[in-house]
Order: C-alpha cells, then sequence, then structure tokens
C-alpha cells in the first residue's frame, strides 16, 4: 500500500508568522533605542508600548559597535553556574557564548528586578533584541522560564533578529524550545559568526566553537520569502551555508526593510517551478522552502527522505494514540492487581507465587510487566531530558502511578533476580535506573505522615502495597547473610559483616512494620520473610541464645498475627 | 467534466441567473426587507420560489464588538449550530445575526412562504453581497424547524460561521443545500478574514456610493489589498499549518499571540474564474485555500488586481449570464484536476495546500474505516458484558454490585473488558476533538447506538470503580460539571440527546448508580434536608420512568443491589412512591425465581 502524503510546513508556519504583525511589533522600537546606543554595548528598555492591552514588550538594545564586531575571542563558549538550571539530568554543564554571557552578568542586579516586575504581569510579554541584544532577550527569557510557575499569567514570546549562536544546550525536549523565535536573514553573517566554516574573527578557537546548538525556531528570510525550521541541525547546516555565503564587509542587515519585503511577497504567487507535480509532497516542499530562503539544496547535502521518515514516526504519536495507550497501561496494572488477588486467595504473598511457581498466569503477568516497564522506562527517560525545573512538573502528574508502578512490579524484577540462587545484591549490581529516579522523586515530594496519616494506614493496610519497592531484595540479602553464618567455608570477617547485615535488617523491619509501610503478606505462611525468620531463629537458638531484638521480640511473640 | 452547475449543485440551472438577477435587485432596495419571485421551470413546469434579501454596507451592519463581531449561536432556533463534543458552539458574525432578526418576523409570515410549502414548491433564500449572511441564516432557520428542504444562493456574499458551524452544517448533512458563487479577485468574500479597520471601511464606503447612487462612479480607495488580503493569507496558512501536520510547537505560541478571524467558509463553493469556467469545491478546506491563492499577486500589478478586486463584486450578472450557458463546469473534488487550476492560476504552494487539504478528507475516511474495525471488537467486548450481567443476575447480586466487590474471576474480566472499551471510545473522543473523523460520525445512526448500548451497560461499572474506591474525597461526586465522569460518556449522552431533540442532560439513565451513591453519602453526611428530599424523589421517579422505557437495566430491582438495600432503608415518610417500587421489586424477584428454576 502506498503510504499517505506527507508535507513540510515551513513554509506556511513563515507565512504566518510574517503576515501576523507579532514580528512587526517586536521590531518597531528596536532601530530608534538602537541609535541612541553608540557609548554602551547594551541597554535594557522595558516598555508598555501596547497597541492591545495585556501587552508587555521588552527590548534589549546593543551598541551597533558591540554588534558589527564582537568582543575579541567572542566565540568562546564559557561555562556559566548562573544558567545551569538549563541543564537536563541527564548532562549536567552548561556553556554560554562568553560575549552574550558578559553582557548579561554586566545587566544582571537591574535585570533580576525587572524579572521580578514581569512576572507579576497578566498578558502577553514579548522579549526581543537585535544581534547581542538579542542573544540578551534570549537569556533574559530563559531566567524568566525558570523563574515562572503555573500560577503565573505572563505568556513569553522571545524574538531575536539576527543573534548570534548562543550555547552548547539544547531544548528539543523542552516546552520551552517553543517560546524562541529567531529571525534571520541570509545576508546577516552574525546569526553564523561562530560556526567553523564562517571567517569568524575568532579563528583561533574553532575546535571549541563548533559544539553551538541553536534552539527555538528559525524564521530564515532572503528577498524573495521565508520558511520557520526547528530542527537544530538543518538550521546548523542552513546558517553554515549561507554565512559562507555572505560576501564583502560585514553589513547590517535592515530588519524592518525586509519585514515589509516579506509582507509583500506573502501574497504574492510565488515562484512557478517547472516539474512534476504530485511526486512527492514533502520533498517538493522542502526544496521549495529552501529555495526560497535563497539555499541550493545540493549545496546543503541534507537527507531529505531522512526527514521525511522522522516526520512520519511523529505523525503516530497523537493524542488519540496516548489516550489509548493509557489505558492498555491501565489495563496492564489491573491485570498485575489481579494477580497479586489470586495469590492472596491462595494465602501467598504475589512475590513468592512469582519467584517459585511457573504456570501460564505467570508468563501473562510478565508480559504485563514488560509492557508496564516499557512504558514507565520511556515516561522517566523524557522526564530526564527536560530542564531540571520543567522535568519536576512534568513528572508531578504522574509520579503517585508511577509510585504504585514501582510498588507492583519491582518485586517482580527482584524476584527474578534471585530465583536462580545466584543473585547476589541487587539493589546495586541491577537495580534499574528508572526504579531509582522514581523513588528519588517520590521521596522529594512525599510530604512527613503525620500521625493521622498513619492511624488511617492501620485501618487499610490489608490493601496497600509495601511501600519501600526493594523490601523483598533486603529480605534476599538477609536470608543470603543467614547462610552465610551457618556456612563452614565462611571466614570470620564475613561472618561478622553478616551478623552485623542482619541486626541492620531488623531493625529496618520493625521500623517498616511500625510504619505500617509492609503489606501484611509478608507474614504468611511459607513465605520468604517467614522462610528467613526460620533460618535466623534457627541460628539463633543455636549460636547466640542469650540475643534479642525488638524485631526478634515481636516475631517469637507472635504479634505479627494481629498486624493488618 | 461536461456537468453544468445546477446537476453539481442539485438545482434547475434555470434558477440561478434569475435569483442572482434578484439576488441583485433586493441588495439594492433598502426600502424591502426582501423581494420575492416565482420561476417556472419550462421543461417540468414546476415553480421555484426565491426570496432575496436586501444589502446594507454600513460599517456597523459589517462589524461589532468583540473583534470580529464574534457571537456565539447555538441558542432556541438554530440549536444544532454546536459542537457535540468539546468545541463549544458556533460563532457567527453577530451584526450579521441581528440584520437577520430583524428580517424573519415578517419572512415566516409573508403569504408567498406559506404557499409555497403549501404547494410544495422549492424555496430558494438568496442574497448578493451583505445580503448574503441572511441567505444563510434563514435557511438554516427553516432547516432546523424541518420545512421541505430549502436552498440558499448566494453571490459574493462575505463569511458569516467560523469552523463549529460548518462543521455542524456537515453533520446534518446541510452543507450542500449551501450554494455559494465567488468571483476570482472580489474582494468581499475575502473581507471576514481579516479585522475591521479603516481599510475595511474604505471598500464598504465605496460600494455604499457606488450602490446609492448608480450613475456617479465614486473614486475607488487603493492600498487595501495588502492589509486585507495579508490577513486574510495568514489564516490561510495557519489553517494549512493544520492540514499539512504541523509538529512546531512553536505554532500554538505564535497563535496564543495573534488574533485571527474564525470564520471559515461552509457549503458548496463555486468560483468564477473569469474566462468562462466555473470550478465547482465542496471540500470546506480547500475552499479557503482557493479563496486565498486564487487572488494572489502574479505578474499584473498590484493597483491592477485592487481594482479588479473592487469591480468584480459589481459583476456576477454578466459574468453568470456567460458561464451557465456552457457546461465548462468542473467539481475538484476527488482531486485537482491540473487544467482548472490554470484557470484558477494556483501556484505550487497552493497546490500543495490544497493537496493537503484533500489528504485531510481522505485520512478522516481511513480513519472511519479503522473504526469500523473496532466496532466487531466493540460488539465481542459488550456482548462479554452482557453475559457477565446475566450471571450476575442469577446470583441476585446485580453486576453492579458484583463489579463492585471483585471478588470473582468475573469481575475482573469484566474489568479488563471495561478498561479495553475505554480505550476505545478515548480515542474515539479525542479523534473528534482534533476533527479526525468525518463530521457526521456523531450523527449516524450506527455509532449512536452502539454508543447507547455501551453507555448503559458499562458506565454503571465506573461508577461502581468509583465509588468502590471512595473516589469522590479527592474529586467530588462523579457528576458535578466538568468534573470526574469521564468525557467518552458525556460526549455519547449528547449525541443521543441531540438525535432525539432533547434537551443537554435530559438523557443521564446510566448515571443512575451515581445519584444513588451519592445521596447515600450526602445523607449520612447532612441528614434529609428538603434538598436531599427532592433528590430521593428525583430518583424514585427516574427509576419508574427508566425501568419503563427499558432505558434503564432491571437489575438495579434486585433485592441485594444497593440500591435495593439503599432505598429500604429510607424512612418510609421519605418514599412517596414506596408501593409502585415495592411492585417492580417484587416482579423483578419473581422473574429471576422463574429465571433460576428454568
Amino acid at each position: 500500500m502506498s503510504q499517505a502524503p506527507l508535507f513540510s510546513s515551513a513554509g506556511e508556519l513563515a507565512n504566518l508568522v510574517v503576515n501576523s504583525n507579532l514580528i512587526d511589533v517586536a521590531w518597531a522600537n528596536i532601530p530608534e533605542i538602537q541609535i541612541g546606543q553608540a557609548a554602551f554595548p547594551c541597554s535594557v528598555e522595558p516598555m508598555d508600548y501596547s497597541p492591545t492591552p495585556n501587552r508587555t514588550i521588552v527590548v534589549f538594545a546593543s551598541s551597533p559597535n558591540g554588534t558589527q564586531y564582537p568582543l575579541p575571542e567572542g566565540g568562546h563558549l564559557v561555562q556559566s553556574s548562573l544558567f545551569q538550571f538549563l541543564s537536563p539530568n541527564e548532562c549536567p554543564s552548561v556553556s554560554i557564548n562568553r560575549a552574550a554571557l558578559d553582557l548579561f552578568t554586566s545587566l544582571e542586579s537591574q535585570l533580576h528586578g525587572l524579572k521580578t516586575k514581569l512576572i507579576e504581569r497578566e498578558g502577553q510579554l514579548i522579549i526581543t533584541g537585535h544581534s547581542l541584544g538579542g542573544s540578551v532577550a534570549a537569556l533574559f527569557t530563559l531566567c524568566l522560564l525558570d523563574s515562572m510557575d503555573k500560577k503565573s499569567k505572563c505568556r513569553p514570546i522571545c524574538i531575536t533578529f539576527g543573534s548570534p549562536l548562543l550555547g552548547d544546550f539544547d531544548l528539543q525536549h523542552s516546552q520551552w524550545n517553543s517560546f524562541f523565535l529567531h529571525v534571520v536573514s541570509n545576508k546577516d553573517p552574525v546569526p553564523g559568526l561562530f560556526l567553523p566554516s564562517s571567517r569568524s574573527p575568532s579563528t583561533s578557537s574553532h575546535s571549541q566553537t563548533s559544539v553551538y546548538k541553536p534552539f527555538g525556531t528559525y524564521l530564515l528570510c532572503s528577498e524573495h520569502g521565508c520558511a520557520c525550521f526547528d530542527d537544530p541541525d538543518l538550521i546548523l547546516k542552513i546558517l553554515t551555508v549561507a554565512s559562507s555565503e555572505v560576501s564583502g564587509e560585514l553589513q547590517v542587515v535592515d530588519y524592518g526593510e525586509m519585514l515589509r519585503n516579506l509582507k509583500n511577497k506573502a501574497i504574492w504567487k510565488g515562484p512557478q517551478l517547472a516539474g512534476e507535480r504530485y511526486g512527492n509532497s514533502f520533498s517538493e516542499g522542502i526544496v521549495m522552502e529552501l529555495e526560497t530562503i535563497g539555499i541550493d539544496t545540493a549545496k546543503l547535502n541534507i537527507d531529505i527522505n531522512g526527514m521525511e521518515r522522522e516526520a512520519r514516526s511523529l505523525t503516530k504519536k497523537t493524542k488519540a494514540s496516548e489516550a489509548k495507550k493509557l489505558n492498555d497501561i491501565k489495563k496492564a496494572m489491573a491485570n498485575l492487581e489481579w494477580y497479586k488477588k489470586k495469590a492472596e486467595d491462595e494465602k501467598k504473598s504475589y512475590y513468592d507465587c512469582f519467584r517459585n511457581e511457573d504456570k501460564k498466569r505467570h508468563v501473562d503477568a510478565k508480559n504485563f510487566m514488560e509492557e508496564l516497564t516499557i512504558y514507565w522506562e520511556d515516561m522517566v527517560a523524557e522526564a530526564e531530558r527536560k530542564p531540571q525545573k520543567e522535568g519536576k512538573s512534568f513528572r508531578t502528574g504522574w509520579l503517585f502511578a508511577g509510585t504504585t508502578y514501582r510498588r507492583m512490579v519491582e518485586p517482580l524484577d527482584i524476584a527474578d533476580f534471585y530465583q536462580g540462587g545466584d543473585g547476589r545484591d541487587y539493589i546495586n549490581s541491577k537495580r534499574s535506573q528508572h526504579y531509582k529516579l522514581l523513588e528519588q522523586w517520590y521521596k522529594e515530594a512525599a510530604k512527613p505522615p503525620t500521625r493521622e496519616d498513619l492511624d488511617s494506614k492501620k485501618k487499610k493496610v490489608s490493601i496497600l502495597l509495601t511501600e519501600d519497592s526493594c523490601f523483598w531484595a533486603h529480605v534476599e540479602e538477609a536470608i543470603l547473610s543467614c547462610q552465610s553464618l551457618t556456612n563452614a567455608t565462611s571466614t570470620t570477617k564475613q561472618r561478622e559483616s553478616s551478623w552485623e547485615n542482619l541486626v541492620m535488617f531488623g531493625e529496618y523491619v520493625m521500623e517498616q512494620i511500625e510504619n505500617c509501610a509492609v503489606s501484611p503478606e509478608i507474614f504468611l505462611n511459607g513465605s520468604t520473610f517467614m522462610k528467613w525468620w526460620g533460618e535466623y531463629k534457627a541460628y539463633i537458638h543455636n549460636f547466640r541464645n542469650f540475643y534479642s531484638s525488638r524485631l526478634v521480640e515481636y516475631m517469637k511473640r507472635g504479634s505479627y498475627n494481629q498486624y493488618g | 467534466m461536461g456537468e453544468t452547475v445546477g446537476n453539481l449543485i442539485g438545482l434547475n440551472d434555470e434558477v440561478i441567473h434569475p435569483a442572482a438577477t434578484l439576488a441583485v435587485e433586493a441588495h439594492n432596495s433598502p426600502s424591502k426587507q426582501f423581494l420575492v419571485k416565482k420561476i417556472k421551470i419550462r421543461h417540468d413546469l414546476s415553480s421555484v420560489v426565491v426570496f432575496a434579501f436586501s444589502g446594507s454596507m454600513l460599517p456597523k451592519d459589517w462589524s461589532g464588538q468583540p473583534t470580529f463581531a464574534k457571537t456565539e449561536i447555538a441558542t432556541g432556533e438554530f440549536r444544532s449550530l454546536t459542537s457535540l463534543n468539546d468545541g463549544g458552539d458556533a460563532v457567527v458574525n453577530g451584526s450579521f445575526l441581528r440584520r437577520f432578526k430583524d428580517v424573519i418576523g415578517n419572512l415566516s409570515k409573508a403569504k408567498e412562504l406559506k404557499e409555497a410549502t403549501e404547494k410544495k414548491r422549492q424555496v430558494v433564500f438568496a442574497g448578493y453581497s451583505s445580503g448574503g449572511p441572511i441567505a444563510i441564516l434563514a435557511t438554516l432557520y427553516f432547516l432546523e424547524k424541518q420545512t421541505p428542504s430549502p436552498r440558499c444562493l448566494t453571490f459574493g456574499s462575505p463569511l458569516v460561521g467560523d469552523r463549529i458551524f460548518g462543521h455542524a452544517l456537515r453533520r446534518e448533512g446541510w452543507s450542500d443545500y449551501f450554494t455559494h458563487f465567488v468571483m476570482k479577485y472580489d474582494i468581499i468574500p475575502r473581507i471576514m478574514l481579516s479585522p475591521s479597520s479603516t481599510e475595511h471601511e474604505q471598500i464598504l464606503d465605496y460600494f455604499k456610493s457606488k450602490f446609492d447612487r448608480k450613475n456617479i462612479n465614486p473614486a475607488p480607495p487603493s492600498g487595501f489589498y495588502l492589509t486585507v488580503m495579508g490577513n486574510a493569507s495568514s489564516v490561510a496558512s495557519y489553517e494549512a499549518c493544520r492540514l499539512m501536520g504541523c509538529r512546531n510547537p512553536s505554532l500554538d505560541i505564535i497563535k496564543s499571540f495573534i488574533e485571527l478571524s474564525p470564520y471559515r467558509p461552509s457549503g458548496t463553493y463555486v468560483f468564477c474564474t473569469g474566462n468562462g469556467n466555473l470550478v465547482v469545491v465542496k471540500n470546506p478546506n480547500a475552499v479557503l485555500q482557493i479563496l486565498i491563492h486564487c487572488a494572489e499577486l502574479g505578474e499584473s500589478n498590484t493597483a491592477e488586481v485592487e481594482k479588479r478586486s473592487l469591480d468584480e463584486h459589481s459583476a456576477y450578472l454578466s459574468e453568470l449570464k456567460d458561464c451557465l450557458g456552457m457546461q465548462a463546469v468542473v467539481s475538484l473534488d476527488g482531486g485537482p484536476a491540473t487544467a482548472t487550476l490554470n484557470d484558477l492560476g494556483l501556484s505550487p504552494q497552493a497546490m500543495l495546500c490544497l493537496q493537503a487539504a484533500e489528504e485531510f478528507e481522505n485520512r478522516r475516511s481511513r480513519n472511519l474505516e479503522n473504526f469500523r474495525k473496532y466496532l466487531e471488537k466493540v460488539e465481542v467486548e459488550l456482548e462479554k458484558m452482557r453475559k457477565y450481567k446475566e450471571n450476575a443476575q442469577i446470583s441476585r447480586l446485580g453486576y453492579y454490585d458484583s463489579f463492585k466487590l471483585q471478588n470473582e474471576d468475573d469481575d475482573f474480566h469484566a474489568n479488563v473488558s471495561r478498561l479495553e472499551l475505554a480505550g476505545i471510545w478515548d480515542e474515539i473522543k479525542e479523534m473528534l476533538k482534533e476533527f479526525e473523523l468525518p463530521d457526521d460520525f456523531e450523527k449516524k445512526r450506527e455509532i449512536i447506538d452502539l454508543g447507547t448500548k455501551y453507555r448503559r451497560l458499562v458506565e454503571p461499572l465506573d461508577i461502581a470503580n468509583f465509588y468502590r474506591h471512595s473516589k469522590d474525597k479527592e474529586t467530588g461526586a462523579y457528576v458535578i460539571g466538568g468534573g470526574p465522569r469521564p468525557k467518552r460518556y458525556r460526549f455519547i449522552q449528547r449525541w443521543l440527546e441531540h438525535d432525539e431533540k432533547k434537551s443537554f442532560g435530559s438523557r443521564s439513565e446510566s448515571l443512575f448508580w451515581a445519584d444513588v451513591e451519592q445521596l447515600g453519602i450526602d445523607i449520612k453526611k447532612k441528614g434529609y434536608l428538603q434538598e436531599i428530599e427532592e433528590r430521593i424523589q428525583q430518583v424514585e421517579r427516574n427509576l419508574i420512568a427508566w425501568i419503563g422505557d427499558r432505558s434503564l437495566d432491571d437489575d438495579v430491582l434486585l433485592e441485594n443491589s444497593t440500591f435495593v438495600k439503599w432505598w429500604r432503608d429510607l424512612p418510609p415518610q421519605h418514599k412517596p412512591k414506596s408501593d409502585r417500587i415495592e411492585k417492580l421489586i417484587g416482579e423483578m424477584s419473581e422473574r429471576v425465581t422463574q429465571g433460576t428454576k428454568i
């Protein structure tokens, strides 16, 4: 079957932007402010300029000097703790263009006040700047985004004109990416200034400058028209080609004039291309869009087919398919809950059921487990790729479900691990990263329990899941410690450390019991926990008859019969 | 090819030109609200009665507050003009609506209309320029009243309604009754895609003086084309982005910073290319793209095109006279035909937009086909549910309570079925929100029936699950506006209510259990207040009515059901319908006893 046609909407999106007046409004005040800027490298001019109410415009103007001849070695990237928040958990450091960062830092106290003021506002907030001013505008917007929370009513957009690349971070997995629009003329050398192939003034530092990454959407313009792209690799390639073709002296592009021209072009029929119509709508569109912005596709060395494949895979992910997915996940959880209930009906804990038996039911459980694991690993990975704060708010929505998943499924992973008899030290050797993160996030988000919480927990402890999803791993290790104590070949040192472990384990279990944090199923006859108790009791009886602890007392008295 | 316009729009060709003539005449006769004319069709001697409406070029009759004179319409006489899912009510231009309301009283009373209805003559509402919107709204008004379907013909009419407006028209199957003739460059059909501005006023002023004093040629304004078409073009680009599946998230942010016109074309469009050919287009997205792209600037200079955009608004009569006799009509639906598109002078980019518009329709049909595969699955799952219910009845507990206890294997399997079905209907819900299914989906008999069956059978289980986990403590009662009740049920209920022409919320039989559960909780909390007492009475009335029309399953009446136990515990003074309900419970008990014996 032939595939449904795909389209590239880069040209249409650009048309929408150009026709909408949004960028005219952003540009309108820049030239005037810039004229008065000869003496200082950069200044901020926040204004309440509004043709419509509820709109604030903040303009960052830099001097024409600073723009044309960026500071010596301005292309250097320097690590910045100030923008550490941009880094996702995945990769911890962030570097920013030195010239932009210096300017930003020199204005910091002024900007801090401005930020506090703006965040209180309601409505649209347009933050804009030209050239290096645009870089500072972008840095300021990033800080603003980091300070905003769900309650904030201000809706920012950052629009830069002819700004150089800013840093090595990428925002591809962040919602923030959509708040940046960079307007770039193919006649403007500045945006490509720090790229290796361009005639950058700081020629000494190519190796260092090649790690710049674009973020946000680029509105790329020529005298024929414009197109919007947001794929960082493609943008880098286009900027590289464009900057190598800028001829003669470094000149300042008049973006106002350029926009007027583009508006005219927008209701023009555009180029009449010769050739086959209805060949491939995607490549036809892309080629047309690139030609419009003055790029010869042959020179660009891009893989249009690859882009199409990627676009096709993205179209499969829709809200509808996600709604279905979410219900599938619920279904898998319901199946595991049922598995647990069936085990309880047979007076077994589901942990032991899974560890010791091998029936069709267990094969099914394994399938559901895998389905859930794939889903949650993806969710955790997605949260990990976002800037820290955004990742946090992304995951709070589902942390509750994620915790239930962890408590339900991780015991089965542990059972799997120790089943063969030669598993050792699950927590340090085998535990999956996504469980660790889910647990860490849960602990960060959880509030300390109150007296009432504990009381209500006591009432329904029988239906709770064991809170510590590694509980069974501790039990398994405790059994291994018991074995090591009684094993003739163990060294004294091994025995000492095993005993120490068992003492700690006893305290740990007692604490769990007192907090109603374990499911009563652990006390069921024949459970791995009771097996441990049997071995432990025997050891104490034989070798340490005078030893006692709270847990030992608790177990010997049979108090656990009243638990739950 | 070779068809006439009349064939394509289902109206005799002989009607079109006289209707256009009458429409122009009526537009320029402000002293009368409308003109009427009877047109005899030569070959079968039947008659068509045309009503044409007067116009106004005063800015206040075109624009208003808020911007674009946006007014929600779906009340009273226009009850169908709404989305049956989350899309809200249709938006129309409030100034046009006001003018329509001025006319409708006299129009309804017109003796010619009465006579036409009695003699079963075809009625046509026609309008030229600002008479067009009135013709459109009048046609809708009578379609809602289910009078024999009137037709609507407009010539150079401005746009009237938004996307939901067009969606509702297509859902109701009314779209084909509307035909709009548009000249290639005429500015008026495009003017509503741009916010009202000094340019608007210049254009309207120009036409006003032109129509008022027919002999004097007023000086045409200039410089408006770039503004009006620039704004219109951003609307077309925005829609093209959606059609093309734009995945750049900036689109939403940018959209939130600008205000685009809400108005979109609906009905059948006939584009007059200016060289004797007519192009008929029904796909509303394609119409929008053609409206913009065929009027783009090409080799001719701006001033020339600008002048043409004014002149062509007065050229319908002569253009149609030349075209209608010929059979040079091409329908664009089913794929653009290159020859015709040459007549429209579309650029390659415009062709891509048209292809995207076509693909969007194709995708909707494909989605419907895919859904048909699901239908079987839904049937299978519903059958399992039905059996589950039957078995539960034998145990005298009822499937609601059995499910709530979750003790047996059957309960678990029912839960898996419940989740399976929720997945399918949630997917449909999301697709409808994104307009990814055909417009008439929510009006299809088999869909409404299947949905209703699903809702009545399965929603009680969602309610059981909700109260089993005491979720009311976290989210409030199951049924509160915008509350925890899954939207899929709300939508499906709305389809049925719309189909039966009942008020919103009147078909809530699947919520019976939620009312009972919540009342139980509230009585414990508040005691027998006046408000509670009224709710108990309502539950009793509902029970009797819904058992009566079989929309509620009778196993609520089982001796051990939550309902019967709760109801029996009520103090007698709170049970006005006690005898009647005891009788129902008794009958049920008998039925089950007999059933078990067999």
